[in-house]
């Protein structure tokens, strides 16, 4: 069935149709309406779930944390402050190996206050154990949420997910999306019930790890994490089975071929590259594009595979790591390092809601493009757009 | 529900093993080892950061015999909240589902997730097992320190008095409220017993002291809570509904200065301001129905 | 060298401190109780934070695995049917049966 939904509806509809049994959220601009739908949702029957009206964003991960401990599925959303304020819940989630979905509509992190549309606030979180997904437009977010329940749960992995979306760009902007049969994904999904905390089967969870411990806890986790690449494959293959959609594993790659210069960009960039790349193949240039929709673990063998005639590679950033750069530069200069001499030449643009559209990615192709017939060295990285 | 009337009704099963790792004479441990006689099998707990936290769960032991969750030290309520959440959507009802903190992770840094929880009436049972300083970290103070009480951060005596968390959750109207003391394990068994079979939001406040903390031997740590009783300085009462019952009128009453003057903590107490706390302390007896 | 097979979950199965207590190696001083002046009361069953008191065959019975030889058994019978004993007294070593 194929409505017009912005992409918090279409959050709300990917918890709905997951049947998720307890919500867990805080408001927070702009995420609040979708949490406002699925109470809406709950309220006229169509979902059988607790809400549970918590006083803190730091509540909200932690009743949710709670829920999953004792064997539901539950669902939160939230993002930049909120998302901070739970950084040490995540923790726990991941290390506790509980398969948790949060929705996170991407917004800048405060100082200065801002409530537009970034990256940052997720990629802050990069280090806290959890599979983030990014998601280039309101089909995608609900696709991707239903997929992050499958992954999570996967007797692989076991681990929470976050899938991200760009405040007011995707969480306000009305896009047709499809929207899957409850019984299809029923059994998608089917609902696994593992409770750590159990009356009938007692267990002592998060008891205190010494040296001769923790660090194989840890090892175990992070093995549990590399999985999920591999199992985003498979799940994404069983949803094209049922939906005919297929978003691709790790990564998609978009007219590369013969690509010549790659863009590379993650969350509602990527649809804007896309139209940026068709336009520079009109002008007979071999640009091309490839999305990362895994951004932990970080795809580095899906991203060297992807690449294959590239002589320069573009890394568009909607975050800062502070006197590092973007993120994805890092990330794509780790993994090609050792396999490839290419280039990475690392953008910095559209932070707090700066625009960042189809010209901007033309003029920063072109940059890039003059800057490697030139034969220059690229910058550590650059800042786009000021 | 019968109510356990004495010590000979009291179940002999252990739900809080020997074994644990608390210290000698350990006022904590106590209070959740006579809790557990009340509770019983069917109770998952939570219990954030904090000595009580630690010591029942150790590398691949612990001394639970029920699903416990050491759970983050602002946030035991909200874990308890989403824990009920996820046993009634399952259909499963006969769990008592309690959060077990310190009075810092009571009054202090969990005292928002625990405000909001009260808010809500989860149906849970909150316990603030009260040590009256942070002793997981050295027995720093905190707002449930009292008055003057000497603590590594407040080496001349805490310059201000102790926070009312009674009355600041009774504020809140919760179905069950209730304080306790270790001294007097029947009357905590049985307001665990009571509070079970409410629902709703149910606080349970019990003074469990810490010898460290104190200043006092490890072998007095039953003595102290229970004087702390008989000076006045701790009332045992329950409330139902907003209405209050003294459960507990000691046989006789001591001057505060006997209990002040047994712990190292308040050696800086003059006898002026003890003059001042027993005027307070009689005051308040007065208002006790007999 | 490999990682520790572990729970999936961190955490710990019931009965394993009790399985594992040995308070022997930290305990300085151990009740002795008086079968004579004891009454049977049981006050000292709910005064030991370690769960080391029970009665059993008519008498109380001490776990010494969980006896961390605090006292509070001693100072709270009211029978004062409870004495506490070194475990160790200077270079004449261990007292006591065990
Ligand atoms: C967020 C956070 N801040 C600080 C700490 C350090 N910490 C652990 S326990 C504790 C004090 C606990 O005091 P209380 O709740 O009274 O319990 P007690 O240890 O006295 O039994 C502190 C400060 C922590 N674990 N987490
Ligand atoms: S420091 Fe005090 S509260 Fe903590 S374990 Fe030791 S005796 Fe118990
Ligand atoms: S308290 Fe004393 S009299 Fe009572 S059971 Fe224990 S040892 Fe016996
Ligand atoms: S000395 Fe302490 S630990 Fe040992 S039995 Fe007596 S009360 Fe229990
Ligand atoms: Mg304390």
């Amino acid at each position: 069935m194929r409505q017009l939904l912005n992409g918090n509806e279409a959050a709300a509809h990917a918890a709905r149709l997951a049947r998720v049994e307890v919500l867990a959220s805080y408001p927070i601009t702009p995420a609040a309406p979708a949490m406002e739908k699925i109470t809406q949702f709950i309220a006229e029957g169509s979902l059988k779930a607790r809400f549970i009206r918590v006083e803190s964003d730091h509540s909200a991960m932690a009743a949710a944390l709670g829920a999953s401990l004792a064997g539901a599925r539950p669902f939160l959303i939230t993002n930049s402050q909120g998302l901070a304020y739970m950084s040490e819940v995540l923790y726990h989630t991941s290390g506790l190996r509980q398969p948790v979905v949060m929705a996170v509509v991407n917004r800048a992190l405060a100082a200065p206050h801002s409530r537009f549309p970034e990256q940052g606030d997720a990629v802050a979180q990069e280090a806290a154990g959890w599979i983030q997904l990014f998601c280039e437009n309101n089909q995608e977010v609900l696709d991707s949420l239903l997929q992050a329940f499958r992954l999570g749960e996967d007797e692989g992995v076991r681990l929470p997910v976050m899938v991200n979306y760009e405040g007011y760009i995707q969480s306000h902007t009305r896009e047709t999306v499809d929207l899957p049969q409850q019984e299809e994904i029923d059994g998608f999904l089917p609902l696994m019930r593992r409770p750590a905390l159990d009356v009938a089967n007692p267990m002592a969870v998060n008891t205190v790890a010494g040296p001769e411990l923790y660090m194989d806890f840890k090892y175990h986790q992070d093995a549990a994490l590399q999985q999920a690449a591999a199992v985003l494959e498979e799940v994404s293959a069983a949803y094209a089975r049922l939906t005919g959609r297929d978003w691709g594993g790790p990564v998609a790659g978009y007219r590369l071929e013969d690509a010549e210069v790659v863009l590379v960009a993650m969350g509602s960039l990527v649809s804007t590259a896309r139209i940026a790349v068709d336009a520079l193949r009109e002008e007979g240039e071999k640009a091309g594009l490839l999305k990362i929709r895994l951004f932990r673990p970080f795809p580095a063998v899906a991203v060297r595979q992807g690449l294959p005639a590239a002589r320069a590679i573009v890394a568009l950033d909607k975050n800062i790591v502070y006197g590092v750069g973007g993120a994805l530069g890092r990330e794509l200069r780790a993994s090609l390092y050792g396999h490839a001499s290419v280039p990475v030449f690392s953008y910095i643009l559209g932070l707090g809601g700066r625009d960042a559209g189809v010209a901007d990615l033309a003029q920063i192709y072109r940059q890039v493009r003059e800057n490697m017939v030139a034969g220059l060295t690229p910058a550590a990285y650059q800042w786009y757009g000021l | 529900m019968e109510l356990i009337n004495s010590l000979a009704a009291v179940p002999d099963t252990e739900l809080f093993t020997g074994g644990h790792g608390g210290c000698r004479g350990c006022g904590a441990a106590l209070a959740a080892r006579q809790a557990m006689k009340a509770l019983g099998p069917r109770t998952i707990i939570t219990i954030p950061a904090s000595c009580m936290a630690t010591i029942g769960g150790s590398g691949l032991t612990t001394a639970w015999e029920i699903p416990f969750y050491h759970s983050l030290f602002e946030c035991a309520p909200a874990v308890a909240s989403g824990i009920r959440a996820a046993l009634d959507i399952q259909g499963i009802e006969d769990v008592n589902v309690v959060s077990w903190a310190g009075d810092a992770g009571t009054a202090d840094i969990g005292f928002q997730s625990l405000t909001g929880a009260a808010e809500r009436q989860e149906n849970i049972i909150h316990v603030c097992y009260d040590n009256e300083t942070y002793m997981n970290t050295g027995g720093q103070a905190g707002s449930a320190t009292p008055y003057l009480a000497a603590t590594p951060d407040t080496p001349a005596g805490k310059p201000t008095p102790r926070k009312d968390m009674l009355a600041i959750m009774a504020a809140h109207r919760p179905a069950y409220l209730a304080t306790a003391s270790v001294a007097y394990p029947l009357d905590l068994i049985q307001k665990f017993q009571r509070a079970r079979e409410i629902e709703g939001f149910r606080y349970i406040h019990i003074l469990a002291p810490c010898f460290k903390g104190w200043g006092i031997k490890e072998d007095q740590t039953v003595q102290l809570a229970r004087i702390a009783v008989e000076c006045g300085l701790w009332q045992l009462y329950e409330e139902v509904d907003g209405r209050r019952r003294v459960t507990v009128i000691p046989e006789r009453r001591l001057p505060v200065r006997e209990y002040l003057r047994l712990q190292g903590r308040f050696q800086t107490m003059d006898e002026a301001t003890i003059a001042a706390l027993q005027a307070a302390v009689d005051r308040r007896w007065q208002e006790v129905p007999s | 060298m490999a990682a520790k097979d572990l729970p999936l979950v961190p955490g710990a199965r019931p009965g394993s401190m009790a399985a594992a207590a040995a308070m022997e190696r930290i305990r300085e001083q151990r009740p002795a109780i008086d079968k004579e002046k004891c009454n049977l009361c049981r006050e000292c069953l709910l005064y030991c934070p370690d769960a080391a008191l029970a009665i059993a065959g008519g008498e109380v019975r001490l776990e010494l695995r969980f006896c961390k030889g605090c006292g509070i058994c001693a100072r709270e019978c009211p029978a004062r049917a409870i004495t506490m004993v070194p475990e160790y007294a200077g270079d004449r070593g261990l007292v006591g049966e065990e």
